[in-house]
């Protein structure tokens, strides 16, 4: 395989690509080349600028500045998610560009369905005969007349694979095809990876799992922040290095680790062996007042399934919660009134009103106390949103702006603000941060270590590894489910949480 | 697919069940001209289900399809009062009205975002007005009673051979060529496909929002088209012709299959399903119940239809996920050993 | 300061006195108090059906049964008192709690059997219509009696009919409703993101339950008083009127995405259809043409809604269910 790649014939490639939101440098100068028939990792940290790299590349968006050439043809600065296409450029999306309803034959082939003869209608023994010959000849566990709606996950990846295939792709772009996927489909996914190697088709694969990236690919290319940082051919790669080529040994990188302090307040919470089929098992951990418990763990571990169902959202399966000495069975509103807050991800969809105003945000979770008899004392109202305004800085300080108008921080404020304003003992802060400029960003942290010095609890569950580090009094990382490691008061670095996350234990291969 | 086969074969029974009923009571069911009858009334419905069918296949809504055949018909009754124009030149400009009414839907629909009911509720609203203001009327200004005489415009309200009414020939050619046309051509596949998942779609290469338009005009035009055949069998028109009649169509094509919740249903479904709401209502009229009743058959057939496909959808999505959960488990089993 | 929140109430008052300027410099009759009496007593019924509607409307979903509903709850409301010879209160109060559970129903379908609203609410509107024929016998009867039963429509107070202070009654404890109490709030929050409130300790279930019921039982006080006005009730009495409540609404404000919405609005929104209709009528426009205008009306206000037509840019109707 690697006579493959040393014939030396570059696929892609893109020559100092630039490209910036409003003010903001997400990609600079980024050099990129992707060899035929290679898997090619591209890993780096949330923020990095991969996602936006695979964009400019597909043309969901248009690069500032920089040349791209793929299979020797020049893509010009206006590109097209279609010219993209017609170029080679497949994207395996996780679920969202097939039809259900309709079978794998179909899918595979829409939009160039063969015909009968000269007429315009579609020869349907054929396309069947067509899917079939193409899943045969990868060996896929699939049928060409299955229907997509009756067929799993996996095998709808597959399907997505054999339309790209079937268009002709030469490169296929992969982004974290494994976060939804069983371990036995994983070791499917592997396998048909190497076969379109082989066949020639090159690969770039997207991925937060160390130990794939390890197990498949021929190179690598780290970023970090929106920079080119290094190129890994297949004998450098190793899990430790790409992790400590992501984090970085920049000076003010290094200055954020932490040394974990020694909890003595009482507990708050007391989880045992809770489980829920298919999202995590087994997960028992004790969470005392005024403490900052981070959640680490990569997407699709379980730390946001984790925290939905404590806080009652979710079902549990088995297990026990003990909530100030009494067992505890969550539910949104026992919570609530419990005195337990939650910040879901995904502010936009989860957790604004848009359309409402910042008062009325303020007030939704707080009409128990604003209204006992079902009559909102306004006063009252206007009074929480003055404070949760001031309390967090929000700006415009205006109590009658939609909050859908408001910037990314100021609306993230407004989420925090809603449980702020109340007799708050125990709150869960999932992702906070994502998409927010960094002034508001400070402030948010301020505000969490803030609540933590006034005694209430936080669990904190992020991506984001300088934040983990730097918020956490202690920190849990979830590795498929379960509680891999927990580190207390020791030194704490992000290398550290990555590198648990990653499955790698302390001490061993070490670089 | 075998649910629809299920539902299907659960259909033809209760129509089997009916028809034996129905021919104890009144022997009469069976001559060969109420039989004729029925298709005929099933046709009526019939060709504006064949256009319904692909709107809620395309994800869509069309509450104007009453509206469109009521001014129609105004159309060609203005026509056959007012000029000496031959059938074969003023039928196809009266067709214009449906194809500029789908135009309209589906501009405001696909270039706004607006609400597919409440534009189509709108556009009804408009074109029972239009259908008002252009009817033919006496000195006195009230609307008149135009008896069609035109011999060439009568035809299409009659039987072929003796036997068959034409309007049955044009459902069953009509619903034949729209079923081949949805699973036999790219075209349809795209409507299908947009129905289904419009992202998806449209990620995949379809112009959804030609597909779109187009549909809305294929609806509309389907409801002129009947127009001209209930109007010619009557051999009148009012300028409320057809207003209210959406509702028999929703519930011939619902009972046939198709979903509200797009890119599922075919023609098959929807012929059969007219079928069955002209049986119904014959039943009512024929067993001397009240036809008051029949709206109240029509809407409790919506209801206990729709509920029925949701809660059976729902069931089967609970089983998968179980599955799902199962294997999972077991996997999870596994890795822990 | 605090005229923020009204704005779209206040632009559309800013809309509505033009149009009566226009129109009475167009009909001298128009400024007449007896045809701006007229105009209310039509606006009445909208008004009263449209300050129930609005709660599904908000929620993000419609109710297109209230014409049928409040037919029949004529119709009911008349076998009650002259068929089984119920005391008029008992009878009226019988009719509401029909209204009520028939609201129920739709919402318990939609609420809870997630199957969409137009299609429960307008299956609703075909079969009321049927049971409204089969209890009247398909015919038209004329209610004479008892007679504070026919005051309620008919009767005056301070001059002014009696309709008008049900009207204005209902859609002041529905302004107050949605603007005050934590219920609002909760229907708010619902349409606006139906997640986002019920991580919030919202039940969006239970909120459409009483969202539909309310609006069931609207419909049935909006037939009684049609009954009582008109003193006849036939099945068809209020066909269509779904459509008028729906213009009035969105012309009012009331976003068709949910989340949005006044009753001030609303009833403004009424009167300026009733106005726009009256308008017609005085300068001899032909009944016809009524609904052409309705329903342009009700394209115009939902393009101006979206932010299609204003000069600023942008509506809020990003995320469409």
């Amino acid at each position: 395989m690697n006579d493959n790649s040393a014939d030396g014939g570059i696929l892609l490639e893109c020559r100092s690509v630039t490209k910036s939101y409003s003010g903001t440098t997400v990609l600079d100068k980024v050099d990129f080349s992707i060899r035929r028939g290679e898997v090619h990792a591209l890993v780096g940290e949330n923020g990095a600028g991969k996602s936006t790299l695979v964009k400019l590349i597909t043309g969901v968006t248009n690069r500032d500045s920089g040349d791209i050439v793929f299979d020797g043809k020049t893509v010009p600065l206006e590109h097209s998610r279609k010219l993209s296409q017609e170029l080679g450029i497949a994207v395996i999306y996780q679920e969202l560009s097939l039809i259900p309803g309709m079978t794998v034959a179909q899918n595979i082939f829409l939009t160039k369905e063969p015909l009968l003869g000269k007429t315009r209608l579609i020869d349907s023994k054929k396309m069947n005969r067509m899917a079939q010959e193409l899943i045969e000849k990868y060996e896929f566990p699939l049928k060409a007349t299955d229907f997509i709606d009756r067929i799993s996950i996996a095998q709808r990846q597959l399907v997505e694979i054999l339309k790209a295939l079937s268009g002709h792709a030469s490169l296929m772009i992969m982004d974290e095809p494994s976060s939804s996927l069983t371990k036995t489909e994983v070791e499917m996914l592997f396998r048909i990876i190497h076969s379109l190697r082989a066949e020639g088709i090159s690969v770039l694969y997207i991925s937060h799992r160390m130990e794939e990236v390890y197990a498949l690919s021929d190179r690598v290319t780290v970023l970090r922040d929106g920079k080119l940082v290094s190129v890994l051919d297949k004998e450098r790669i190793s899990p430790a290095e790409i992790i400590r080529l992501m984090i970085g040994h920049k000076l003010e990188e290094a200055a954020i680790h932490h040394q974990l302090p020694r909890i003595e307040s009482g507990v708050v919470l007391e989880v045992e062996g809770l489980t829920s089929v298919g999202k995590f098992q087994d997960i028992s951990f004790l969470l005392h007042e005024g403490e900052v418990l981070g959640i680490g763990g990569l997407v699709g571990s379980g730390r946001t399934e984790l925290v939905r169902a404590l806080y009652g959202i979710d079902p549990i399966d088995a297990g026990k919660i003990t909530y100030f000495g009494k067992p505890f069975a969550p539910s949104v509103r026992a919570s609530i009134a419990a005195g337990i807050g939650f910040i879901p991800e995904e502010r936009r969809l989860q957790g604004i009103l848009a359309t409402q105003s910042v008062t009325r945000n303020i007030g939704i979770p707080n009409l128990d106390l604003l209204a006992p008899r079902g009559v909102v004392r306004v006063k009252a109202e206007q009074e929480y949103s003055l404070r949760g305004i001031k309390l967090l800085n929000v700006k415009p300080p205006n109590p009658d702006q939609l909050v859908g108008n408001l910037s990314g921080g100021n609306q993230q404020k407004v989420v925090l603000a809603k449980w702020l304003v109340r007799d708050l003992k125990l709150i869960f802060i999932d992702e906070p941060t994502v998409g927010i400029d960094i002034g508001a960003k400070e402030e948010i942290y301020d505000h969490v270590r803030k609540l933590a010095g006034m005694g209430v609890s936080v669990i904190l569950v992020s991506s984001d590894l300088p934040e983990l580090t730097r918020l956490s009094d202690r920190v849990i990382v979830l590795r498929k489910g379960k509680v891999f490691h927990e580190f207390k008061e020791c030194m704490l670095t992000s290398e550290m949480i990555l590198r648990a996350a990653s499955g790698i234990t302390e001490g061993s291969d070490e670089n | 697919m075998s649910r629809q086969a299920v539902r299907r074969i659960i259909l033809l029974a209760l129509m089997l069940l009916i028809c034996l009923m129905i021919s104890r009571v009144n022997p009469i069911f069976f001559s060969v001209g109420n039989i004729m009858k029925l298709f005929q009334e099933a046709a009526q419905t019939g060709i504006v289900a064949v256009g319904f069918t692909l709107v809620l296949i395309a994800g869509g809504m069309d509450m104007s399809i009453g509206a469109v055949i009521a001014v129609t018909s105004m159309v060609c009754v203005n026509f056959l009062t007012y000029t000496k124009l031959p059938v074969a030149v003023f039928v196809p400009i009266s067709l214009l009205v449906g194809a500029l009414t789908g135009l309209f839907n589906g501009y405001f629909i696909t270039r706004f975002k607006l609400p597919e009911f409440i534009v189509t509720l709108a556009s009804k609203s408009i074109l029972s007005g239009i259908a008002l203001v252009i009817a033919v009327k006496d000195s006195m200004g009230f609307v008149k009673n135009v008896y069609i005489q035109n011999e060439t415009y009568i035809w299409f309200g009659g039987q072929a051979f003796g036997l068959v009414y034409r309007a049955t020939i044009a459902f069953v050619v009509l619903g034949v060529a729209t079923q081949i046309f949805m699973k036999k051509t790219r075209a349809g596949t795209n409507i299908y496909a947009t129905g289904a998942n419009a992202q998806a779609a449209s990620l995949s290469g379809i112009n959804t929002t030609r597909t779109v338009i187009g549909i809305y005009m294929f609806s509309s035009i389907c409801a002129s088209i009947a127009a001209i055949f209930i109007s010619s069998r009557m051999m009148t028109a009012m300028p409320e012709l057809g207003i209210g009649s959406e509702m028999d169509v929703i519930a011939a094509v619902v009972i046939g299959g198709t979903s509200f919740s797009g890119g599922q249903g075919d023609l098959w479904g929807t012929m059969l399903g007219a079928v069955f709401m002209a049986l119904v209502k014959n039943v009512i009229l024929k067993m001397g119940i009240s036809p008051w009743v029949q709206p109240i058959v029509i809407g409790g057939i919506i209801v206990i239809t729709v509920i029925f496909d949701v809660s059976q959808k729902k069931l089967a999505e609970k089983l998968a996920t179980k599955a799902k959960l199962r294997k999972l488990a077991l996997e999870g089993g596994q890795a822990a050993a | 300061m605090k005229i923020k929140p009204l704005t779209q109430d206040v632009r559309l008052l800013l809309v509505l006195l033009p149009l009566m300027a226009v129109l009475s410099t167009l009909s001298p009759r128009f400024l007449t108090l007896d045809n701006l009496t007229n105009v209310v007593w039509s606006v009445c019924l909208i008004g009263i059906l449209a300050s129930g509607a609005i709660y599904p409307r908000i929620t993000g979903g419609i109710d297109l049964s209230l014409g049928s509903m409040a037919a029949l709850s004529g119709i009911v409301v008349d076998m009650f008192m002259n068929r089984f010879g119920f005391h008029w209160i008992l009878a009226i109060a019988l009719t509401l709690l029909i209204g009520a559970l028939i609201g129920l129903f739709n919402g318990f379908i939609v609420a809870k059997i997630k199957v969409p609203a137009f299609v429960v609410t307008m299956a609703a509107k075909t079969y009321l219509y049927g049971v409204g024929l089969v209890v009247s016998q398909g015919a038209m009867l004329a209610i004479l009696k008892p007679k504070p039963f026919i005051a309620i429509g008919t009767g005056r107070f301070l001059g002014l009919p009696i309709p008008i202070y049900i009207m204005f009654a209902l859609a002041l404890s529905s302004q107050f409703i949605l603007k005050r109490s934590a219920f609002g709030r909760k229907v708010m929050a619902v349409g606006a993101n139906e997640v986002a409130a019920k991580l919030s300790g919202v039940d969006p279930d239970s909120i459409r339950l009483a969202a539909y019921t309310i609006s069931g039982v609207t419909s049935a006080i909006g037939g009684v008083v049609l009954a009582s006005l008109t003193q006849q009730v036939f099945a068809a009495a209020a066909s269509g009127v779904e459509l008028d409540v729906m213009t009035a609404l969105v012309i009012g404000g009331t976003s068709p995405i949910g989340g949005r919405g006044s009753v001030a609005g609303g009833l403004i929104g009424a009167i300026m259809v009733a106005f726009i209709v009256n308008g017609l009528n005085l300068m001899n426009v032909p009944a016809s043409f009524h609904p052409i205008v309705t329903g342009s009306v009700i394209i115009v206000a939902l393009l101006l809604n979206e932010g299609y037509l204003s000069p600023k840019k942008g509506g809020l109707s990003s995320a469409r269910r």
